[in-house]
């Protein structure tokens, strides 16, 4: 076996169990403007959300003793407003995942308006390692106009707690919205930077159709910052917190040293995740398949030709709430072959600031095939939004940060075959 | 549907015609001509009540759509005059607007009569007065109908003056009616059966029957719409069609009343259709005469104008795997509108297309739509052109209908292009605001007479490649749509005139070129420029669009470069639905045509066909 290379990469395309758990929780006080997610309004005392939290926990039992959960390193409470669940109930759910597991990462995200001392007391003692707070904006006009509860102050109080609970802060932002102007963008990036925040996410504004935003934009209520001026805010955002010794690791991750998010991480990196509630997404290798079909008889029959397997659950909220277990939960089902899967992984490495490492670059080409992965490489470059490394990795150039959709469209050619689809 | 006492009553003597009244109804387009016919079917009850629905003998939905007829349609109506008689009246509804007069001057060969309509509160149009002249010409005996009657805006004594003295025709008897109510339609019919002659022919001489239309049927193969001049043809006859020398037996005769009802044979003088299994729609050409193989008649029909195309465009498909298609449904339409003519073009920009020619723009919008929406297919179509005659320094002449083309300046020594004989008919208080723009479209003015107090027909000289740049749009729109428009083509003239280029990221693309007269040309590259770069989206790399004439730089814009697009939402890791968005992008692309490196969506294509300069 001299001089055999060992694919690195394929590891992970094996991986019998998720080394990250997502949780969805999809209520909300009210949609915002710009909002296309599945969500629910509600407030907080609602007994619905203990009922489907409850449900949550039961489920996160049950794949630990399926063995779906073996070795899994990371958690991450997603909505929805996870903090709207109040400190009871969602210190409850953190502490069922965190149970003596000992995780690296366990984040709940959290709006300003529900962020109170002691829901992040509880959430702490249970175990969150890390928050992740909607800000948005730190202007009132910005705020209102994309259908935000709170305003900049409630933000700024929120941020505060956050950061003196001891947690990891990360705080999401949103740039190219109605009314934001240089200066105001600039100002929100400096006040968030000069109180501590080691971790910032920077959203850049879509208008997603069938949002209250986008009927507004129709009728000519609300003007949206064309993509030149989004392009500008995103520039000014990378200097700014890289002034601040914020470094861009990902499309809109931001992060001081050793504070990236290792959770979100296995997303762009072929980790697989098993994702629970109503309308989370999971990622599972084919073996992972094989036991989760243990215990939920009723998903397909894999093609042979599957590596790895995509899953959202389709069961709404009540259905959720009353699930004894896995096996009663719907789900959409999707199965990519080994050609299809290192497409994918390339497209996803190219959302990474380190880019397709040299590890995946091999694991591309031997499955499939050095010519088209080469001059798709060679056609990225030419086009300038991606440069070589010197150990035959690829990463992106700030051009092909910008104009990312077109790199990872001219990568995930590379899978030409159809997806296999069918649901349960 | 019909009830069987019409079945008997058709079976009448073939060789007697005095019972049998062959009469068009023509009009200016919108005077109601459809629905009067709708009201004739409805009080002769061809078609029952619950039957009934409106433009009845407009049987494709654009004609519907778009109220107007484009088709020729023949229908048997059987009439109980007052005289106690039964009559069978053959009316044949025909198009108005003046792209589709051959389709008038095909039917008015087959007719011994006209029912002229002419719109109480509009009075004489355009037209109104071509249609008519078309009719006289054609010997047939003219009955005037004031429709519109039941409108307070109408002005029936007005209208009868007008008809008088732009028509010379006598209008005092002119029958007054009402389309929408039916009033006067019973005074109409006898009217018809009074006036129009019954048909002359010899019933024992051997057959001669014109073709009049002709549509093709996927079960029975190419039917025909004939008028018979002389003897008879029935079903099981072998018949010989006189200009294309073929022969066929007929499988089947009938009348439509307006659905097929088979009869046992069509007499001298009738009208109806004939079933002729032929498979191939070329064999069968509108205004051929069919005689009996075996005893054929001395001479062909005449009276039938053969249609030629003034107006040209390059149509292509736009999934280029399409082309065979576009062939074959162009070889099936041609069946329907032998007007149009085809013939293979290629563009670097489009790939394999056709140049066809039409009769005029409606006439192509419309051959477009019908392509598009019967046979399926997407097509982009490029600047519209003329026929331009290109003389050469060498003395020779060469046709040019399509931009690509135009030889080099450098061998051209002159080209002229058709000239037409213009007529607007217009209240008095536009003349001006049509001298402006008949003037800026290259026409010269010839003369002016009042048909009316205060109606005035212009005269107008001007070249046709300026009247189909929307010409008839802008005339509507600057008289609030009260002028009318006609006009017949007149000799070839010199002109001065350029080629046109638009140039994308430094490549001329030969689909958005065209011919204009020079002093245009600024203008029109200017505002093409502009436009374009509001319809090219942003690529990766700054796309310059220029206007050139002759390798000259005249105008020129500029689409910036993309600077931004990429999906950075995390979605809870729902990778799919990133994958969707990218793979949506890439269908997006599909749609639109890549020239070079610059991806171009349709509308450009469309842009260079609407002027607003």
């Amino acid at each position: 076996m001299t001089g055999e290379y060992v694919d690195p990469w394929d590891g992970r395309l094996h991986l019998e169990s998720a080394h990250a758990l997502y949780l969805h929780v999809p209520f909300c006080v009210s949609k915002c403007a710009y909002c296309d997610f599945t969500s629910y309004a509600t407030a907080e005392g609602d007994a619905r959300m203990g009922a489907y939290a409850s449900a949550l926990s039961r489920l996160v039992e049950e794949a630990e003793a399926a063995g779906l959960l073996e070795g899994f390193r990371t958690a991450y409470v997603g909505g929805g407003t996870p903090s709207l669940l109040g400190p009871e109930v969602l210190s409850h759910v953190i502490s069922t995942v965190c149970a003596g597991r000992g995780l690296s990462e366990l984040t709940f995200e959290a709006n300003p308006e529900s962020l109170t001392d002691g829901l992040l007391d509880a959430c702490v003692e249970a175990g969150a390692t890390r928050v992740s707070i909607g800000v948005q904006s730190l202007d009132d006009d910005e705020l209102s106009r994309l259908g935000r509860v709170h305003d900049s102050a409630r933000a700024i109080s929120a941020l505060d707690a956050a950061l003196r609970s001891g947690l990891d802060v990360s705080c999401d932002l949103m740039c190219g919205i109605p009314a934001q102007t240089g200066a105001s963008w600039a100002d929100t990036l400096s006040r968030v930077m000069s109180m501590g925040v080691r971790h910032v996410s920077v959203y850049p504004l879509m208008v997603e159709k069938g949002t209250r935003l986008a009927r507004s934009v129709e009728e000519g209520e609300e003007v949206v910052p064309d993509e030149d001026e989004a392009a500008d805010r995103m520039v000014e955002a990378e200097r700014v917190l890289g002034e601040a010794g914020l470094r861009r690791y990902e499309v809109a991750s931001y992060a001081d040293a050793g504070h990236a998010c290792i959770h979100n991480e296995a997303y762009w990196t072929g980790v697989p995740y098993l994702g629970l509630g109503t309308s989370a997404a999971s990622m599972l290798t084919a073996e992972g398949y094989l036991r989760a079909r243990l215990v939920c008889p009723d998903l397909p029959e894999p093609d042979p030709s599957w590596v790895r397997v995509r899953l959202s659950c389709t069961s709404d909220v009540p259905a959720v709430a009353r699930a004894r277990g896995l096996a009663d939960l719907a789900f959409d089902v999707e199965g990519l072959t080994s050609r299809e899967a290192a497409a994918e992984d390339l497209m996803l490495g190219a959302r990474m600031m380190v880019g397709i490492v040299p590890a995946l670059a091999y694991h591309a080409r031997a499955t499939i095939g050095g010519g088209p992965v080469d001059s798709t490489f060679s056609h990225l470059v030419s086009e300038g939004l991606a440069r070589m490394t010197p150990e035959g990795g690829l990463e992106p150039t700030e051009r092909g940060w910008l104009l990312g959709n077109e790199m990872y469209g001219e990568l995930w050619d590379l899978a030409e075959g159809t997806i296999a689809h069918s649901a349960r | 549907m019909i009830s069987c006492s019409y079945a008997i009553i058709i079976l009448m003597p073939t060789n007697d015609c005095t019972h049998i009244r062959n009469f068009s109804v023509i009009a200016h387009i919108d005077h109601g001509k459809s629905t009067i016919c709708d009201r004739i079917l409805e009080s002769t009850h061809t078609v029952e009540e619950r039957d009934m629905e409106e433009q009845l003998l407009d049987s494709m939905d654009i004609e519907r759509e778009r109220g107007i007829t484009i088709k020729s349609n023949a229908v048997r109506v059987m009439y109980e005059a007052d005289d106690g008689e039964t009559y069978q009246f053959n009316l044949i509804d025909t198009p108005g607007h003046v792209d589709f007069s051959y389709e008038v001057s095909r039917s008015l060969a087959a007719c011994e009569g006209a029912v002229l309509v002419v719109d109480a509160t509009q009075g004489v149009e355009a037209q109104t007065v071509s249609n008519a002249l078309l009719a006289m010409n054609a010997n047939l005996e003219i009955v005037p109908a004031i429709n519109k009657i039941d409108l307070p805006s109408a002005e029936p004594e007005r209208v009868r003056a007008e008809i008088e003295e732009a028509l010379a025709l006598p209008a005092e008897d002119a029958v007054c009616v009402s389309g929408k109510t039916g009033a006067g339609i019973h005074d109409l019919l006898e009217a018809v059966t009074v006036l129009v002659p019954p048909p002359a022919g010899d019933a024992d001489a051997p057959l001669k029957a014109l073709i009049i239309d002709s549509w093709f049927d996927s079960y029975r193969g190419v039917i025909a719409i004939v008028r018979v001049f002389d003897g008879r043809i029935a079903a099981g006859d072998t018949v010989r069609l006189m200009a294309l020398g073929d022969t066929f037996d007929v499988e089947e005769v009938g009348c439509k009343r307006p659905k097929q009802i088979a009869t046992a044979d069509l007499g001298v003088g009738e009208v109806g259709y004939v079933v002729t299994g032929l498979k191939d729609p070329a064999l069968i050409k509108v205004g051929d005469t069919i005689t009996l193989a075996d005893r054929p008649c001395a001479s062909p029909c005449e009276g039938y104008r053969e249609a030629k195309p003034m107006v040209f465009t390059g149509l292509f498909p736009i999934d280029t795997e399409q082309y065979e298609n576009l062939r074959d449904a162009l070889d099936k339409l041609i069946l329907n509108d032998p007007a149009i003519t085809y013939t293979p073009e290629t563009s670097v920009a489009l790939g394999f297309g056709f140049r066809v020619g039409f009769l005029g723009l409606l006439h192509m919008e419309v051959v477009k739509e019908r392509l598009e929406r019967e046979f399926d297919l997407d097509l982009i179509a490029t600047s519209p052109s003329v026929d331009f005659h290109v003389f050469l320094s060498n003395g020779e002449m060469v046709e040019i209908t399509s931009p690509q083309d135009m030889p080099d300046v450098t061998r051209i020594d002159h080209i002229e292009e058709p000239f037409l004989k213009v007529k607007v008919i217009v209240p008095d208080t536009y003349v001006g605001a049509v001298m402006d723009l008949t003037v800026d479209h290259h026409g010269s003015f010839e003369d002016m007479v009042y048909l009316g107090p205060k109606t005035v027909e212009m005269h107008w000289h001007m070249p046709l490649s300026e009247l189909i740049m929307d010409y008839f749009d802008q005339l509507k729109s600057r008289t609030k749509g009260y002028a009318s428009l006609d006009y017949d083509l007149d000799e070839y003239q010199t002109s001065d005139l350029v080629k046109l280029d638009i140039l994308l990221a430094g490549e001329a693309v030969d689909a958005l070129s065209f011919i204009i007269h020079r002093d245009k040309a600024y203008a029109r590259g200017r505002s093409l420029c502009d436009k374009l770069k509001e319809i090219i989206p942003q690529q990766l790399f700054e796309v310059p669009i220029q206007a050139a004439v002759g390798g000259r730089i005249i105008a020129r814009s500029t689409v910036r470069a993309r600077r931004k697009d990429v999906l950075a939402k995390c979605y809870g890791g729902d990778i799919s639905r990133k994958r969707k968005l990218l793979e949506k992008q890439k269908e997006g692309k599909k749609r639109m045509k890549a020239i070079g490196s610059v991806e171009v969506p349709q509308e450009a294509f469309m842009a260079i066909l609407k002027v607003d300069d």
